[in-house]
């Protein structure tokens, strides 16, 4: 029967694969194509070679560096803050706890609010409720006010997301692996350690990886929250804008000149290889760790 | 979820730290929520006011009832920004769900070396950030006239369709063969088969994959910004926002950008009261298959 | 069977449903008479040229679109638009810089009638013998002032400076400026200057249009009109117009970082303040309840440099109309009717001066009654010499956020020569850097 499923590809595979082929592979692959050229509108463009590259990777006029190292630190605390706040709520509301369905969706409702719109309701709020009255400043005076602020936002947002999952797999938890834990004489951090969290790996697993791509590739809240201000000058007259992270990076520096696109489009590549590397590199790591508990 | 092991009825007794626990709870949850409901209230004030006062409620001195609302509505058109952003969302939502599980279940059915391409290929555009395609994929939109709020749902649909495949196919793995087997036997074509056997079962994976696609294309910015005709006038929810903000020289009226929030944020509330206990379930499913 | 009929009718509707998507903007565009689409540049001039094109596209029935492009994209729109099909056929660009990237999508204007209602040929942008780019519009800035307020300044026992002529330069603008500051008062203000906002809604007036005085001034001294490294001559002067906005304004220097356009405009349409740094544009949102069109005048930005008796104000254009040469033929020719109609006709001539404020160098120009564009007028009558617009030199939209960065930094940490450093850092070698990239 399923040799006669295949002539039916024109109805199954086809619409998926039309649509896909135009708007992601097309796209893709045209964008590698023009990060080995320069180029200020699409049809218009000279092949450079590997200079668009060599300009991000070593030339320093580009905040290239800049933006992967606050994008880094950002990923690496938010990544923390998320995962073990989201589980400590998540334990916390696995038990008997008073309302706790209420609790629940608070906590989950920043989610399904867009970026853009969050960046703007966090920047009111900071600015208006807490930095302006208190110091007269407002989110973009330090790239230490913008970064805080980025962290706030996005765990607001994803605690919640987090939260969800991780409640799934602790209520996945047999209660009679537990008891048997208790009754061993396990004390609770013990049967934590030992028990609970080798059960819940796989929501680790998979919060760890959306957390990380999460925090990574922001945009949204980036650009609305502070725009990637402060800017600072440097002796070599290059100018770094604080608190940009590599997404916003490179649609700024598509914008800052319309000389600068070919570059725009290489950063982008650099991006997509940096963020391919990273996921994969985690997700084989804690599969590993799945597979051998 | 295992909702059977925790009938009430199995449940210890409320005990005294639990108790505690909710009084915690209850306040961090009042706090976590202050943002939302501060922006609601200042909605009603005026410009003065949020500034000077921002945490205080209204008072008859900066109430300006539904002013800013009005100006919000007349100067932004966020009505027909929350139109087109519904148009797009459902159309989008639609086209993906249909497609890509037809599309999963056809490439898990039929192991040809195509097929099995076409699935990695799927896995691998889900850690592609979109920054890459950002600059051509307008151009390539453009040129197919996939540019308004009822084609654009096909450019949706190529980039959803790696998650969804995705989620389809760990659940169609799941299916039983003998299933559509017998429903071969008893003289089912290919397509009655997958609608009259497969779709049914597939209903949970359906509401997953549907929230998760709700929630990324109704929120989403840049996609529509770079590839919605412009001189159409076609504006989606996320993209009003950013230019009513942004969009002008000096004149930022910080009330109506206050009105304009809680028009955005209104309808995503109302639709997770709506439905909360699939959204949940959804974003579990979706989490586990993933 | 039933379901049988049903699954084939499903079946169908989703294929077709998946190719009419596809295939729905094919058939289009393309067709038909000429058309014409104008990306804008000004959002605060949206509503009138929208208005202005539906009356056009009413009494002629050429189709005419606008799109405003959100402030700080213009170039990535433009960009992404121009390869679209159905591309815009009229842009702008802001001067010879903007031009250098987009000549070769401009239109030979040398033969049209738009070029030929120029009232002097010096408002085009030209490329060998070829004319790519028209000035729309002759802006002018300087400093705003509420002559109501300032006449009660003069009258005062305790003021120094008499009558409006006297104010001809920095070290009499400064005396007026400490005066009005020190006696705030007794005047009946919260301070001389409205705030020096640095949020993304005002900061253009200071990284922008102030920063164009020190390099005017190089530029005359060097005798030259585009630079690719900039000494920094008039820095000091720069620190002196700037420190004197930060002393003497409606708050402190440490909360500039938060203020907002908005802010200044209310702050001088409330009566607060004195001075206001901004040009003819920003006429429509001074007045109000406490500022009418005759309270209103502009003084030009005295910087302290030699010879500044004779300064005026800086008019200048940054806004050039170029037709996109690769239009088509048919959009071409819609596109300049349209434009001739705007310059020469009544409904269009009255929307250019009245709807929008504009002063434009066209021969059929009706007088804006802008106040701020008549002080413009009286100031050149005068003989005074304006200040060309130097900063469409500027090298790129990075040097001007350094710049504005450091302006804020400094007036943030109080005033220090260390904070100075930075800013003519930023000035001097983000130039030389960002020139270099973007050539």
């Amino acid at each position: 029967m399923y040799r006669s499923l295949k002539k039916w590809f024109p109805l199954f595979l086809l619409p998926t694969a039309l649509a896909f082929l135009v708007s992601f592979v097309v796209p893709f692959l045209y964008g590698i194509f023009f990060s080995f050229c320069e180029f200020q509108t699409l049809d218009r463009f000279t092949f450079v070679g590997l200079d668009n590259f060599k300009r991000v990777l070593f030339s320093g006029q580009y905040n290239f560096w800049q933006s992967l190292g606050f994008t880094a630190l950002f990923t690496v605390l938010s990544v923390i803050i998320i995962n073990v706040a989201a589980f400590l709520i998540a334990y916390a509301l696995t038990r008997n706890v008073p309302g706790r369905n209420l609790y629940r969706t608070v906590f989950f409702m920043p989610n399904l609010i867009g970026g853009i719109v969050l960046g703007y309701v966090w920047r009111t709020v900071i600015n208006y409720g807490v930095l302006i009255p208190l110091l007269g400043k407002d989110l973009t005076y330090s790239s230490t006010f913008g970064f805080i602020g980025l962290l706030f936002v996005l765990c607001w947002q994803q605690i919640g997301y987090m939260m969800i999952i991780y409640i799934a797999g602790l209520q996945s938890v047999p209660d009679s692996i537990l008891e048997a834990a208790k009754i061993d004489g396990a004390s609770g951090w013990q049967t934590m350690r030992r028990v609970t969290i080798p059960m819940v790996m796989p929501s680790i697993t998979i919060c760890l990886f959306l957390s990380i791509t999460n925090s990574f590739k922001l945009y949204d809240q980036n650009l609305a929250l502070t725009g990637g201000l402060p800017a600072v000058t440097d002796e070599q007259g290059i100018t770094h804008r604080l608190t940009q992270m590599l997404a916003l990076c490179i649609s700024d520096t598509y914008g800052n000149s319309a000389r600068a696109h070919g570059t725009a489009q290489a950063m982008a590549v650099v991006f997509f290889l940096l963020v391919a590397v990273i996921s994969l590199t985690q997700l084989m790591l804690t599969r590993r760790k799945e597979v051998q508990q | 979820m295992n909702r059977v092991k925790r009938m009430p009825a199995d449940q210890p007794a409320v005990r005294r730290s639990d108790i505690l626990l909710s009084v915690i709870f209850a306040v961090l949850c009042s706090v976590y929520a202050l943002p939302l409901v501060t922006i609601l209230y200042n909605s009603f004030k005026d410009k003065e006011g949020i500034i000077s006062r921002f945490f205080s409620l209204p008072n008859a001195e900066n109430f300006v009832g539904f002013r800013n609302f009005q100006v919000g509505i007349e100067q932004i058109g966020i009505f027909k920004a929350a139109f087109y952003s519904l148009v797009i969302t459902v159309l989008s939502v639609a086209l993906i769900l249909i497609c890509t599980s037809m599309c999963a279940w056809y490439i898990n059915r039929v192991e040809s070396k195509f097929c099995r391409f076409f699935y990695y290929l799927c896995v691998f555009s889900m850690v592609v950030p979109f920054q890459m395609v950002m600059f051509t994929l307008s151009l390539v939109a453009n040129k197919l006239g996939l540019t308004s709020p009822y084609t654009i749902p096909v450019v949706y649909l190529g980039f959803g369709a790696g998650l969804a495949v995705f989620m389809f196919s760990g659940f169609v793995k799941a299916i039983p063969v003998e299933v559509e087997e017998a429903a071969t036997i008893d003289g089912c074509n290919p397509p009655q088969m997958f609608f009259q056997v497969v779709l049914p079962m597939m209903k949970p994976t359906y509401i997953s994959v549907a929230i998760l696609q709700t929630m990324w294309v109704w929120n989403d910015y840049l996609l529509p910004y770079l590839v919605l005709d412009k001189t159409k006038g076609f504006v989606t929810i996320p993209i009003a926002i950013q230019t009513a903000v942004k969009d002008s020289y000096g004149t930022v009226d910080t009330g109506v950008n206050m009105a304009l929030l809680v028009l955005a944020i209104l309808p995503v509330i109302a639709f997770y009261a709506l439905c909360q206990k699939q959204i949940v379930k959804g974003v579990v499913a979706g989490a586990v298959k993933g | 069977m039933n379901g049988k009929r049903m699954t084939r009718i499903f079946a169908v509707l989703v294929a077709g449903c998946v190719i009419l998507c596809l295939f729905a903007g094919c058939g289009g565009g393309e067709t038909g008479a000429g058309k014409v689409y104008y990306l804008n540049f000004k959002p605060e001039q949206k509503a009138a040229w929208e208005q202005l094109a539906k009356t056009y596209t009413d009494q002629t029935g050429v189709p005419v679109t606008v799109v405003t492009a959100a402030s700080g994209t213009y170039e990535d729109t433009l960009s992404a638009e121009i390869v679209k099909d159905n591309p815009p056929t009229l842009f702008q660009v802001n001067g010879p810089v903007g031009l250098s990237h987009w000549k070769e999508y401009c239109y030979d204007l040398k033969d049209t009638d738009l070029y030929r209602e120029l009232t002097s040929k010096e408002f085009a942008l030209t490329d060998g013998d070829k004319v790519l780019g028209i000035a729309y519009v002759l802006e002018t800035y300087g400093i705003i002032y509420n002559k109501k307020l300032l006449d009660r300044y003069f009258a005062a026992d305790w003021s120094t400076v008499k009558r409006l002529e006297d104010i001809n330069g920095f070290s009499a603008l400064s005396k007026v400026a400490a005066e009005i500051q020190a006696h705030r008062e007794a005047l009946g203000v919260k301070g001389a200057f409205t705030s020096a906002g640095m949020t993304d809604s005002s900061d253009w007036r200071f990284k922008n249009h102030l920063a164009n005085l020190p390099i005017y001034y190089e530029y005359e001294k060097r005798g030259i009109d585009t630079a690719e490294k900039i000494d920094g001559t008039y820095l000091d002067n720069y620190r002196q117009i700037w420190d004197l906005y930060l002393n003497n304004a409606t708050c402190a220097p440490t909360e500039i970082g938060a203020k907002t356009g908005d802010d200044a405009v209310s702050e001088f349409r409330k009566g607060e303040a004195v001075f206001y740094q901004n040009g003819t544009w920003s006429h429509g949102e001074i007045v109000g309840d406490k500022v009418s069109d005759e309270d209103l005048g502009m003084l030009p930005l005295y910087i302290g440099a030699e010879g500044e008796e004779n300064q005026g104000l800086c008019t200048g254009s940054e806004n050039y109309w170029c037709v996109n040469a690769e239009a088509r033929d048919e959009d071409i020719q819609e596109t300049l009717k349209f434009l001739k109609w705007v310059v020469t006709s009544e409904t269009g001539t009255r929307a250019l001066a009245e709807e929008m404020g504009f002063s434009v160098p066209f021969k059929a120009a009706k007088k804006s009654d802008n106040p701020l564009t008549k002080a413009a007028e009286d100031m050149v009558a005068a003989g005074k010499k304006p200040v060309g617009w130097n900063f469409t030199t500027i090298p790129s939209e990075d040097w001007k956020d350094g710049v504005g960065a450091a302006l804020l930094s400094y007036a943030q940490t109080g005033l220090t020569d260390e904070g100075w450093e930075k800013v003519k850092t930023a000035f001097v070698n983000g130039w030389a850097t960002e020139y270099a990239k973007n050539h």
